[in-house]
């Protein structure tokens, strides 16, 4: 598979890490690849950062990069696509997510934080909130999963029309919404102001994921700051193992077979 | 400041012309060189010097690049030991890590000021700084691991503090968050001696293994080698930066000042760092040495006549060569230009094209950003001149050793005066008038904006980035990171220095500074392995202000030689004092980094379980100049807590093996507001979840103060924690630490929401929701209203 840098990309080595934890076959592809190789993966990942320095809006460049193109074809026949962050806002930009009635134009975005408008970086929990077999990355998932991840950008609130963000909710684009570490969706969970509380949004074919918060920046027991940490405690082995956040990786690659 | 417009004359006459008449010259041109200077570069050349060297001199001689003033008092510092793979001699140091998969790891330490910057054009000053100081790792082939910013405001309810506050914040969230580099560490004062001169360093950490180190030089025998330059185009941005650091701030100049801040780039500067550690595995597969130095001071000029003076050669330079984003800039601004985010190399001709594709069409610079790309500019060469060219002429040649070698001047120095001891014993107004301890005053020294939370500030940082961020901020008193995937190797990263203890005592507060610094990185279980300081200070020409740099460099001098810690790193602020007011609170500002054998021995500070035994190591202390308490309560306390440093010593080592041995659940030291600031904090976060309090015993039975200095005298120290009060006491025993090191002061005690407190004996019990509130409260409208200039 193939883990998709553009200039500005900054959370590829994380994610690359994230992607082999699992057992997945992963590389790097830049932004002047040559598009016959870029074809060839099996998924894609797009990681965090601010692609194109995010101008315009956040992902609004990059959507239109000659690397998309590929990405919108092989999304059509059914090729997994996760976004993360930056990537996330890619996605939303390019139209491939949510994709209501397999429209390719945008239909919803991620706007600038509320309150303040400002860059946060902050620990969260994201809940299932969709059947785990909506998504082709979450079908390994216990319904109503709990997955640990950090919020870390300025733009990552759900924004869209009503009709749209009706129907978001109505046909379960809305794969992961922000809870407290029970699993309780509080408003004081979410960390920028989300419409529907949202973290993750699916296409309608459910093999496009576009998730904000980072599961890989929670992916391993040394960055835990929970029981899990306090067990590990003298136990390198224990403390440098993949956990909680890789779990979404992991689903990736149970997808990928 | 001078205007680049000006650059038409070709040289500056000083035969027959008076010291006024040159004096007016300079001023004329905007140099910041004096007069007497400026005769000692014509006699040295036996020649007019060109309006370009005087530029060029006058970014090499000032106070930022030769160090003139402070090089000979920096010598007071310790700089060996064990653990220093390299000492302050480049850019960076290189602290020894530890060993992987057979390899030695060093971890590359940088500390710089964006002062004056950051005053004038907050954003894009403090942006900089970021943008600078990761240069400077980057340079030694390190790739990026970390930040971390220790800030200075003026009050917040000023206005224009809080525009500079609020600028500074998302300038530095800006340039860290786009280039990827977790920012862990960090502290915030606010101080009325930072009104009209804020405080912005930077501290940067890289990763390298042994084999991979760069010089900043050009290696033995590269006589002929190319210097790359590479990154963005030269524009007008930047001109003057070294002069401009060097130069008392004056607010009528601020309009003209700002033409002097540098333009960050962080867009820019991620794809160069990426380009970068792709040419460090090239360098390394070919077995090649070469230099690589990051252009700052002095622009082009400055950067590449080091590197070759480093190395013991010339250098000549085809200003035509280097590319620029307009037609026409005067050769002084290519030349001395600062502009951002520029590289060079020193590499041998054979291996220049290999690496001008790596830039150029692997990393496609050019189609970054315009002009942007790697291209050679010069040669290197035997003969010891520095040499420019423009348009086929030379347009400066002079002795290269003359032009880097710097100067010296020995500054008048008038020590800091203090209270003489018989004047102190009557003025302890706390034991004399007696204030009492109140559960209004508890609120208002956890609300008071030196201790507060500073989750507000630290949110707009990305602390998790790359992937290896252990210990974010906020979660302990340092930060840490785990650099090499698969490796237990922790780093910690604290800074620290307090200038409400500057005001009482300069050097006894740097020796503090140094303490606490190390005390940060012990309480996570990180072993101290190095520190760095960037001295910020007032005025080097006025003896009072010098007077106190050098108690300053002396006292942490002292520190680092008794607790056994050298300095590899570091920087020198001058004339942070505004035209109208007072020098700023004398600021030396360490950071020290701390090495984790195995990550799974840290400890954060917040309390883990019910039921464990409490202790307070150290940090016990009468005395309360200084403090948050004595600020509020308006105390007249003239003395700081003082520092026995075999005792220490003796903690120190004592609460590294009881790290290792498991014993401690939670640490976390006693600073800014107290004993009861400190178990607060180590409480407040354990309300998200299961709410954990405290229980503390009768402090007459483990204080030999009153409860006003036991709660809130900060005389350093740590509250533990213990997973095992039995063993932890039973360690401490073995150590030789009495009970006056050592104390058991409570427990921890299960709570919930509404029940969690910190129930203090005699002192009453206080509710943990509601403390939290008044901690939590002050800076959570640190943004609600923009301040405007």
């Amino acid at each position: 598979m193939g883990i998709l840098v553009f200039p500005g990309t900054n959370s590829e080595d994380e994610t690359l890490r994230a992607c082999r934890a699992v057992g997945l076959e992963a590389q790097l592809v830049h932004w002047n690849a040559d598009l016959r190789e870029v074809r060839a993966f099996a998924a894609y990942v797009l990681p965090g950062g601010f692609a194109y320095e995010d101008r315009v809006r956040a992902g609004a460049i990059a959507a239109h990069d000659r690397l998309m193109t590929v990405v919108r074809e092989r999304a059509a026949e059914g090729t997994l696509v996760l976004g993360i962050c930056n990537g996330a806002q890619i996605l939303l930009e390019s139209g491939l997510a949510p994709g209501l009635d397999g429209d390719p134009r945008p239909q919803a975005g991620f706007a600038r934080n509320a309150p303040g408008g400002r860059f946060r970086s902050t620990h969260v929990y994201v809940k299932l909130a969709v059947p785990p077999s909506r998504c082709a990355l979450t079908a390994g998932l216990a319904s109503d999963a709990v997955v640990p991840a950090w919020a870390s950008h300025g733009e990552g609130r759900l924004a869209a029309s009503p009709e749209a963000l009706e129907r978001m909710a109505r046909e379960g684009h809305v794969a992961f919404v922000y809870c407290d570490a029970t699993g309780a969706t509080t408003p004081h969970a979410i960390p920028n102001g989300s419409a529907l509380g949202a973290a993750a949004i699916v296409n309608r074919e459910g093999n496009v994921l576009a998730i904000m918060p980072h599961p890989e920046r929670d992916g391993w027991t040394f960055m835990h700051h929970d029981a899990s940490r306090e067990r590990a405690r003298g136990d390198a082995a224990a403390m440098l193992a993949p956990s909680g956040g890789t779990v979404l990786f992991a689903g990736l690659a149970q997808a990928l077979g | 400041m001078r205007s680049a417009g000006t650059l038409g004359s070709p040289a500056l006459r000083l035969i027959g012309a008076g010291d006024e008449e040159l004096a007016r010259d300079l001023r004329a041109h905007g140099l910041t060189l004096s007069v007497s200077e400026l005769r000692r570069i014509g006699e040295r050349l036996g020649r007019d010097p060109t309006l370009l060297e005087c530029y060029a001199f006058d970014a090499q001689w000032s106070e930022h690049c030769s160090y003139k003033s402070s090089r000979h008092y920096l010598r007071r510092l310790p700089t060996e030991g064990p653990s220093v793979m390299q000492g302050p001699q480049e850019d960076a140091g290189i602290l020894h890590l530890g060993e992987w998969n057979g390899k030695r790891y060093g971890v590359a330490i940088a500390h710089e000021s964006h002062n004056h910057p950051s005053q004038v054009v907050p954003f894009e000053g403090a942006a900089t700084g970021i943008g600078g100081i990761v240069r400077d790792v980057l340079c030694m082939g390190a790739r990026l691991i970390a930040l971390a910013d220790p800030l200075r405001f003026g009050p917040l309810e000023d206005a224009h503090c809080r525009y500079i506050a609020q600028g500074v914040v998302d300038g530095i969230g800006s340039y860290g968050n786009a280039i990827g580099v977790p920012n862990i560490a960090g502290d915030v004062y606010f101080h009325d001696g930072f009104r009209d001169n804020c405080l912005v360093n930077v501290v940067a950490l890289g990763l390298l293994s042994e084999d991979e180190i760069i010089h900043s030089a050009a290696p033995p025998g590269s006589e002929g080698w190319d210097i790359v330059l590479v990154g963005k185009a030269t524009d007008r941005s930047g001109f003057g930066g070294a002069a401009f650091s060097s130069l008392v701030l004056d607010a009528d100049d601020a309009e003209a000042n700002k033409g002097a801040v540098q333009v960050p780039d962080p867009f820019l500067k991620n794809v160069l760092m990426r380009a970068s550690y792709r040419a460090f595995d090239v360098v390394r597969e070919r077995r090649l040495t070469v230099g690589f130095k990051d252009l700052g001071a002095g622009g082009i000029m400055g950067c590449t006549a080091e590197l070759a003076a480093s190395g013991g050669f010339g250098a000549s330079i085809d200003l035509d060569r280097c590319p620029t984003t307009q037609e026409g800039l005067p050769a002084a601004v290519i030349a001395v230009g600062e502009t951002q985010e520029r590289l060079a190399w020193v590499v041998p001709p054979d291996f220049t094209p290999v690496l001008m594709s790596i830039y150029n069409q692997e990393y496609s610079l050019p189609a970054i950003a315009r002009g942007a790309q790697a291209v050679v500019v010069g040669t290197i060469t035997r003969e010891q001149d520095y040499v420019l060219r423009r348009h086929g002429e030379e347009v400066m040649r002079v002795p290269i050793d003359f032009l880097t070698g710097g100067i010296r001047y020995d500054r008048a120095c008038e020590l800091p005066r203090l209270a003489a001891s018989a004047e102190l014993a009557s003025t302890s107004s706390a034991e004399a008038a007696g204030p009492q301890f109140s559960e209004d005053l508890a609120r208002r020294v956890l609300a008071h904006h030196d201790v507060c939370s500073r989750r507000p500030i630290y949110e707009r940082f990305d602390s998790v980035v790359r992937g290896t961020t252990s210990i974010p901020s906020g979660y302990a008193d340092a930060g840490v990171v785990v650099p090499i995937p698969g490796a237990p190797l922790g780093v910690a990263l604290s800074v620290d220095h307090n200038p409400r203890f500057a005001m009482v005592d300069p050097r006894l507060a740097a020796e503090h500074a140094v303490c606490e610094a190390i005390r940060n990185v012990v309480a996570v279980g990180a072993k101290p392995i190095g520190l760095t300081d960037c001295l910020n200070f007032g005025d080097p020409e006025n003896p009072r202000d010098f007077g106190a740099f050098v108690a300053c460099v002396d006292g942490i001098a002292h520190a680092a030689r008794e607790l056994g810690v050298p300095f590899v790193s570091g920087n020198v602020s001058f004339y942070n004092r505004s035209a109208s007011r007072a020098a700023i609170p004398p600021s030396p500002i360490i950071a020290c980094v701390g090495a984790l054998a195995d990550v799974s021995r840290s400890a954060t500070l917040r309390f883990k379980v019910p039921g464990h035994a409490l202790f307070a190591v150290g940090g016990f202390a009468r005395r309360l100049g200084g403090s948050v308490v004595a600020a509020i309560l308006q105390l007249d306390e003239r003395e700081l807590p003082p520092l026995d440093y075999p005792r220490i010593r003796a903690e120190m080592t004592f609460l590294l093996e009881a790290h290792a041995s498991g014993l401690i659940a939670a640490a976390h030291d006693i600073s800014d507001g107290g004993l009861l600031v400190t178990l607060a904090e180590m409480a407040f976060p354990t309300l998200e979840r299961e709410p954990i309090g405290a229980e503390i015993f009768p402090a007459r039975e483990f204080a030999s103060f009153g409860p006003l200095q036991t709660f809130f005298a900060e005389g350093g120290g740590f509250v533990v924690e213990a997973s095992d009060g039995a063993s932890f006491a039973a360690l401490a025993t073995q150590h030789g630490l009495d009970a006056a090191s050592v104390r058991p002061i409570g427990k921890t005690v299960a709570g919930s929401q509404a029940t969690a407190a910190l129930h203090l004996a005699e002192c009453g019990s206080y509710d943990l929701a509601q403390l939290h509130e008044a901690w939590s409260a002050p800076l959570r409208g640190f943004y609600d209203e923009l301040a405007r200039p």
